[in-house]
C-alpha cells in the first residue's frame, strides 16, 4: 500500500491585510485542520513577555508583584521569538535565563518630583536589545495625544519612585496567556443561502419586509423598486435560524435553505501587536509542522514492534 | 498549592517517551499510541486524517483526564495495512498538506503586498 497519499491541496484567499489584523478563507479542507490552526495561533505561537522582575526601589501605591504583573502584560515585539530558545532548554546560561539566546533585560527608572502625577508608562522601559521593545500603539491609532502613549504601568505622586531591572522571556500562551500573541482568532464556516424564489412570490410585499427585518443581522434586503428580496451579505448570518423560524411562523416552510460548507471556512486573525497578523499565521502554520514532526515514532519504537511482531509469529505457530 | 507546575502541560518529563506505542493483544492490526504532551490539536487532526485512509476500520483519540497531559490514539486497520503503517502515513499527508498550506499562504501574501 505504499504510494497511497490521501493529501489535500487547501486554498488560500486572503481578504484584508493589516499591520495587526487580518481576514481569509480557507478552502478544500476540514474544521479539524481549521480548529487546529486556531488553536496554535492562540497558544503555542512563541512570543517574549516579561518573566522575571526584580525591584531595587518601589514607593509607589502599588506592591511589588501587581506591578510585574502589569509588566508581564505589556507586549514586546517579538519577530525574534521563532529563532530565539526557552531558557528552559538554553545550554548557554543553564536554564537561568539570563543570555542574549533567551532573554532581554528591560530597566526602569522613574520618579515623581513635580506636584503633578506622573504617568509611569511602557515607553519608560530601557530595552538591552532594540528589536524587542514594548509595541508602539501611536502610528496605528488615530487618536495620538503626544504626552499619552505608552501603556500606563503606575502612576506616582511627588516622592514616590520606581526602581526596577526585568528580564524578559521566550514563552507560549499555554503557559501563561501573556505570551499569547493573539487577541482574537476566529473561524466560521461559509453560509450557504438558496431562497425559494417561487415561494418567495407568494409573500406580500409587506410580509417579504417583516420576513427580512426578522434576521437579526442584515443578511437579506428588500428592494422597494423591484420588490425582490436578496441576499446582500451571506457571511452576516449568525447562523441563528431566525429567518427559517419566521418562515415556518408564516406557514412556508422552506422558504430559505441555509448550509454550512463543511469544508470552507473564513477566519478572522487579530494580534496584540507582539507579531504582524500574517506572521502569526505563518508561524502557526510552522509550529503545527513541528508538533507533528514530534509525534513521529521513534525507530526503537518501529524496531522493537518488529521483533515483537516475529515472536508473535512464532507464538501464534508461524 | 499543590497545583500541578503550568510547564508540566508542555514539557515531556525527563526518561519518558513522547509516544508510546502498544499493540492490541486480542484484535490483529489495532494498536494504541499514547502521545505525552499533547492534546486535542494533534489528536483530532491525526484522527481526522485517518479516517480519509480507506485501510483504517476505526481511528479515535481521547484525552483520559485533563490533569493526565497525554492523549491516546487507537487504531483498527484493515489486514493489508498496519496500525504504524497508517500512522506515519497520517503524519506524512498532514506535513505535505501544512507544506503547500504555507507555500499558498506566501504566494497570497505577495500578490496582496504587490497590490498596494
Amino acid at each position: 500500500m505504499e504510494g497511497v497519499s490521501y493529501q489535500r491541496f487547501p486554498k488560500i484567499k486572503i481578504r484584508e491585510v493589516k499591520d495587526d489584523y487580518m481576514k481569509f478563507e480557507l478552502r478544500e479542507t476540514d474544521a479539524s485542520m481549521a480548529n487546529a490552526l486556531r488553536r496554535v495561533m492562540i497558544a503555542e505561537v512563541p512570543t517574549i513577555a516579561i518573566d522575571l522582575v526584580e525591584i531595587e526601589v518601589n514607593s509607589s501605591v502599588l506592591n511589588d508583584e501587581f506591578i510585574a504583573h502589569r509588566l508581564g502584560l505589556i507586549p514586546l515585539t517579538s519577530e525574534r521569538a521563532m529563532s530565539m530558545r526557552f531558557s528552559r532548554d538554553c545550554d548557554a546560561c543553564d536554564g537561568d535565563g539570563q543570555c542574549e539566546f533567551c532573554s532581554v533585560e528591560f530597566h526602569l527608572r522613574a520618579k515623581c518630583l513635580t506636584d503633578q502625577t506622573l504617568d509611569v508608562t511602557s515607553k519608560d522601559l530601557y530595552s538591552s536589545d532594540h528589536t524587542v521593545v514594548p509595541v508602539d500603539f501611536s502610528d496605528s491609532a488615530g487618536y495620538d495625544v503626544p504626552e499619552q502613549r505608552g501603556i500606563i504601568i503606575v502612576k506616582l505622586r511627588r516622592g514616590q519612585e520606581l526602581r526596577l531591572r526585568a528580564i524578559a522571556r521566550k514563552g507560549i500562551g499555554k503557559d501563561h496567556a501573556k505570551w499569547s500573541p493573539a487577541a482574537t482568532v476566529t473561524f466560521m464556516y461559509e453560509p450557504e443561502i438558496h431562497i425559494n424564489e417561487d415561494l418567495m412570490e407568494t409573500l406580500t410585499s409587506e410580509e417579504k419586509r417583516s420576513w427580512v427585518e426578522s434576521s437579526p443581522t442584515k443578511v437579506f434586503e428588500f428592494n422597494h423598486e423591484t420588490q425582490q428580496v436578496a441576499v446582500v451579505d451571506a457571511e452576516a448570518y449568525t447562523y441563528d435560524e431566525e429567518v427559517i423560524k419566521k418562515a415556518e411562523a408564516m406557514g412556508k416552510p422552506g422558504l430559505v435553505e441555509i448550509h454550512a460548507k463543511e469544508d470552507s471556512f473564513i477566519f478572522t486573525v487579530e494580534t496584540t501587536g507582539a507579531i504582524k497578523a500574517s506572521q502569526l499565521v505563518l508561524n502557526a502554520i510552522e509550529v503545527l509542522k513541528q508538533k507533528l514532526d514530534s509525534v513521529r515514532l521513534s525507530e526503537d519504537t518501529v524496531e522493537a514492534d518488529d521483533q515483537f511482531g516475529e515472536l508473535g509469529a512464532h507464538l501464534r505457530g508461524g | 498549592m499543590n497545583a500541578p507546575d503550568r510547564y508540566e502541560r508542555f514539557v515531556v518529563p525527563e526518561g519518558t517517551k513522547k509516544v508510546s506505542y502498544e499493540r492490541d493483544t486480542k484484535i490483529i492490526n489495532a494498536a494504541s499510541f499514547t502521545i505525552e504532551r499533547e492534546d486535542h490539536t494533534v489528536g483530532n487532526i491525526l484522527r481526522m486524517q485517518l479516517h480519509r485512509d480507506d485501510n483504517v476500520l476505526f481511528a479515535g483519540y481521547k484525552l483520559p483526564h485533563p490533569l493526565q497531559y497525554k492523549i491516546i490514539v487507537r487504531i483498527h486497520t484493515a489486514s493489508q495495512s498496519s496500525p504504524m503503517q497508517a500512522y506515519n502515513q497520517a503524519l506524512n499527508d498532514l506535513d505535505k498538506e501544512l507544506d503547500h498550506l504555507k507555500n499558498a499562504f506566501e504566494a497570497e501574501m505577495a500578490k496582496h503586498s504587490r497590490a498596494y
